[in-house]
Order: C-alpha cells, then structure tokens, then sequence
C-alpha cells in the first residue's frame, strides 16, 4: 500500500490510476474482441457440421453405412438407389496420383531452388511456381479439356498401353479405349495445381535450416544430394509435411477444374484412364437439379468429405508424432 | 665477465625455452589470396601446418582468421563469388585444384564450428552417418567404431545410456564434444577448430582444450580462437593475424613472450582488439 501511494505521488499532480483505469477498459475490450474471433471459428466450424448432418439425414436413414460401399448412382430410379463408392473411389485415387507426381516435382524444384540454382536463374523459377498458384482453377479445367485430354488420350495413353500391354495389374491400369476426360487427367492437372503449395512451403522451410549445419554436413564430406536428404529434409520434416498436407486437403476438395475434366462417371473402372468422378465433382454437377432424397445424399457426399479431410489431417498429425519419436525427441 | 653474464640473465628473466623441432609439413600457404567479391579479405598468406602441431590463429574480429580457416576445407566454395588464389597444399594435393574432389579433401581435413552442430538425428546417427559416407560396414563393426569416436570425443561415459536420444538432447558442451567425435570419426588428417568453445561455459571450454591436446597426438590442428590463453594453453605455434595479413608465426612461447612485432605485442598485451 506505501509503495503504491508513493507511486501515485511520484506520478504528480495527474492522476496516474484514472489514465490507467481508461487503458483498462481498452484492454478489456481487446480481450473480448479477440476471444469473439477466436469462439467464432468453432460456432461456423459448428453450424457447417450441423447444417450437413440435418441435411444428409433423410440420406443417412435410407441408406445407412450402405451408402459407402454402393457404387450404383441412380437419382431417377424409384426409389432412388444411390452409392458413395465412386465418388469415394475417384476422389482417392485422383489425389494419389496427384500427390505422387506434386511431392518429388515440388520437393524437386524447392532443393533445386535452394541448394543448387544459380542465382540469376532463382528468381525466374520462384516467379514461375507463384504464378501457377495464381492461374484459377476454371483455366486449368479448360486447359485440361483442350490441350492434356486429347494429348493423353491420343498419344500418351497408347504408348503405355503398347508398354505394359499384357503386364498383369499394369497392363488392366493403362488399358480402356481413349477418353479424353479420365482420372488421370484430372490428377495431372491437380498435381499442377498443388505444385505450388509444396515448393512454396518447402523452399520456405529449406531456408531456415542454419547455414552452419549445412556446412557441418559438408565438413564430414556430403555431396548436395547427402547434405539435403540427412540434414536439409530432417530438420525441416514437420514443415514440409505441413506443406504435402495442404496441397493434399486442396486435392482432395478441388472442384471446378476437377468437375470439368473428370467426365462425372459414378462407374469404378480399373484403367485410370477412363472417366470417373470425384465427390466435390459429383455434387458441382448435380446439386443445381436435385430435390429430396437425391439432394439429401449430396449433401451426405459433402459430409464424407469433411470427414475424410478430417481423417487426412490427423492421419498427418499422427504421422509426425511418430517421426518425431523415431528421432528421439 | 662472469658478474656480467648472470646480472644479463637475471635481467631478461628465466632462460628462453629452445625452439620447437621442425615437424613434418602438413599444409602449406604459399602467396594465398582470397577475395568476397571485390573485396580482398586475405593478403599473400605463407604459412605452414607442422604435424601432429596444435596451430593457433589469433588476431582481432575481421582479421582474416575464420576465412583462412575456410579455405583449408574449401568451405567458401558452398557460396558465390567467394574465390581464393595462390598456392594451398595438403601434403602434396593442391588444396584449390578446381578438379579435386571436395568431398574426399572434406574427409581429410573436418571442421568443427562456433556453435555446436549436431544433426537431427540420434547420437549413435550422428557419429555413423559420418563413417557410412566413406565405408560400407557392419553393425558390430560400426557399433565399435561408434564408442571409440565417443570415447575419443571424451563423451562416452555421459552418452553411453542413451545412444538412440536425439543428438539435440544433450547440453552445449556435450553437442560440441559429440561434433568433434564427429569429425573424429571419419579419421580425417587435419580438424579445423573455429572458435570452438565461444559459446560455451568456463567448465566445458577446459574439457574441450583438454581434448584438443590429447587429439594433437593423432591429428594437425588449426584453431581459431578470441581468447588469448586459450591460444597459449593448446596451441604450438601461434599465427597472428592483422586486416588479412598474417603479421608473425611463431612458436606459442616466443609470440607470447617476446613478439617480434609491435602490432603482435600490442594485440596480445591487450592494447587493441
């Protein structure tokens, strides 16, 4: 108490604690518009999660789990028979791919840009990979349609088929008459798309690795190649990770160049050539017309959407959780 | 005559120590330059690193001694623009061949750093890495040449328990020790030492030079150092350096005890720097 009406004169003849009480009400309200913010991505997070329950219900109670592993998709029948396989199916298999082409390109071109490039020729290749990130989805649909489609059709399919011709599980992958709307093409086209998340994130992430431990690592004689797979990808794993994870999750819920290229075909076909759909592809193409149960079903794709992303993002946090462990944190 | 010749003696203090024999040359400078770009960073250095010799560089911030050290391994080559020229050779090699193989010259010559640099993987990770570089052998084999790397690193007893922990669990002191068993492993000829125990504690600083000593039996070591009793504690001969010109190299007694050079003197007596 002495101290604090020492203070109060020390502060002379204004009046220290009223100044101080105006700042009070300042930081109260600070901290409630700041708590607002943060409360509100959990009630839209929320209301989302519940709008799409409400929604799919009349789906849930006709179909049940059945729904999941039904491939026919027929909204005209009556009743209507409808199965999430294909979408399911298709929205999987695009993603791998895609991932399986965009992880070594990105990681690719973010060492190359990091530990090898020239200068002068850095910032051209940066520029590049930010610009693709920019180009809208519409225009990689249409490119996909136009240009990729009868490319892979006409000429890049037959030529795998004439390699893997008679290969047992290759063989029926490639086969199928050409299309010039397929899964592989909308992954080549989703690899495109994502490419950029990774390298952006990962050349990011290369930089903070502190150029004296890269020097450690060439000081007991690693080649580029040595330096970035012991010490470069290690210490930056969680970032990269994180980087593949965000591409992911934009693979798995790209619409619009998807819907275009994908040929909207709820038959599961072993070749990845021949048409398929996703589930963000199926529901773009048929919401505008559909009522009742068949909407209902939509919306329930919708949900198993939002579930498996879900299901992505903890299957990566899991992931990291055991690689930290496996390096003996 | 003989009055004289004791007063003389008294005079100057205890009798000068005899010169270091001459080892074995290891690494020589002839006419060594080097540049950051424009910038001429290192003034027609000539130099030699004698044997199993403990070589200290001293000398005040931006003199020269760091990039020197840089240039026994190559290291400025990682970067642009960096480029050194004259004569550097490590026994016969000619150390700035643009053909050579840096990796194998990397082997020879290990470098230890400023600040500890562990990689980020375990203990045991970080000594074998090393070694698979160079040698393709088995796990008992590795797991022998391991412990000695450790035990030649003086850090054994402390990490014998937790091999598989992150090297990055370990306090500074032992992370540069684990970076020199490190170094140690992959046998190399020459360590390069730069500033080795700046960022670390009085205690792991003593057990480091310790180190360094014992190493001087097997090794040539070039150490950069601020402090000046750590130069005069493990070194064997001292270069001094001064605005990228080496002023005097010579045994550690004699610069530390009657320097040839005013600035030498001046430097090491704590005049300027």
């Amino acid at each position: 108490m002495a101290v604090e009406s020492d203070v109060m004169e020390a502060a002379g003849p204004y009046d220290r604690a009223r100044a101080l009480s105006a700042f009070k009400l300042g930081d109260v309200t600070f901290y409630w518009i700041t708590r607002a913010c943060a409360i509100s991505v959990l009630l839209i997070l929320g209301g989302i999660i519940i709008s799409l329950i409400v929604g799919a219900w009349p789906a849930i109670r006709e179909y049940g789990a059945a729904f999941l592993w039904t491939q026919r998709w027929a909204p005209s029948a009556d009743p209507p028979v409808l199965g999430a396989l294909g979408p399911i199916y298709g929205t999987l298999i695009t993603s791998v791919i895609a991932m399986m082409i965009a992880i070594p390109v990105g990681l690719g071109i973010a060492i190359f840009l990091t530990e090898i490039c020239p200068l002068w020729l850095r910032r051209p290749i940066g520029l590049a990979v930010e610009l693709l990130a920019g180009i809208p989805s519409i225009i990689y649909g249409m490119w996909g349609f136009f240009v990729l489609g009868p490319f892979l059709a006409n000429t890049f399919q037959p030529f795998m088929i004439s390699i893997f011709d008679g290969v047992p599980v290759l063989g029926t992958i490639f086969a199928g008459p050409p299309s010039y709307l397929s899964l592989f093409n909308a992954s080549l086209i989703l690899a495109i798309m994502v490419l950029p998340f990774i390298t952006s994130i990962s050349v990011d992430v290369f930089k903070t690795v502190p150029p004296v431990l890269k020097e450690a690592a060439y000081g007991v004689g690693c080649t580029t190649w040595e330096v970035v797979r012991n010490v470069v990808i290690p210490y930056t794993r969680v970032g990269v990770i994180g980087g593949i994870m965000l591409a992911l999750g934009r693979a798995l819920g790209e619409t619009m160049a998807v819907t275009f290229i994908i040929g909207n075909s709820f038959k599961i076909q072993s070749s990845i050539f021949a048409p398929g759909t996703t589930i963000s592809a199926a529901i773009a193409s048929e919401f505008a017309e559909s009522d009742g149960l068949h909407q209902s079903g939509l919306i329930l794709l919708g949900l198993l959407l939002f579930v498996l992303t879900f299901f992505v993002l903890a299957a990566a946090r899991l992931m990291l959780m055991r690689l930290e462990k496996k390096a003996g944190n | 005559m003989t009055d004289l010749s004791v007063s003389v003696s008294t005079a100057t203090g205890p009798v000068p120590q005899a010169p270091l024999p001459e080892a074995a040359p290891k690494v020589t400078a002839r006419g060594l330059n080097f540049y950051y770009g424009e910038h001429h960073a290192l003034k027609n250095i000539n130099l030699t690193l004698g044997t199993n010799r403990v070589t200290a560089f001293i000398g005040p911030s931006g003199c020269g001694k760091s990039t020197l050290l840089r240039i026994f391994n190559r290291m400025y080559d990682l970067y642009p623009g960096q480029r050194a020229t004259g004569q550097l050779l490590l026994d016969q090699t000619n150390v700035l061949d643009s053909k050579l193989d840096l990796n194998l010259l990397r082997a020879r010559v290990g470098m230890v750093f400023q600040k500890p640099t562990p990689f980020p993987m375990t203990i045991y990770e970080n000594i074998a890495f090393g070694i698979r570089l160079y040698e393709k052998i088995s796990k008992s084999e590795m797991d022998g040449r391991v412990e000695k790397a450790l035990r030649g690193g003086a850090l054994w007893n402390e990490v014998k328990d937790k091999l598989n922990a992150s090297g990055l669990s370990l306090s500074g002191g032992q992370q540069q020790r684990l970076c020199i068993a490190r170094t140690v492993a992959v046998r190399p000829e020459v360590i390069l030492f730069d500033e080795p125990c700046s960022a670390l504690d009085p205690i792991s600083t003593a057990k480091i030079e310790e180190l360094i000593q014992e190493l001087a039996e097997d090794y040539t070591i070039a150490i950069v150092t601020h402090n000046m009793q750590q130069a005069a504690r493990v070194s064997d001969k001292t270069a001094f350096m001064y605005l990228g010109e080496l002023i005097e190299f010579d045994d550690t007694n004699k610069i530390f005890t009657s320097p040839s050079d005013r600035r030498t003197q001046d430097y090491i007596t704590g005049r300027f720097g």
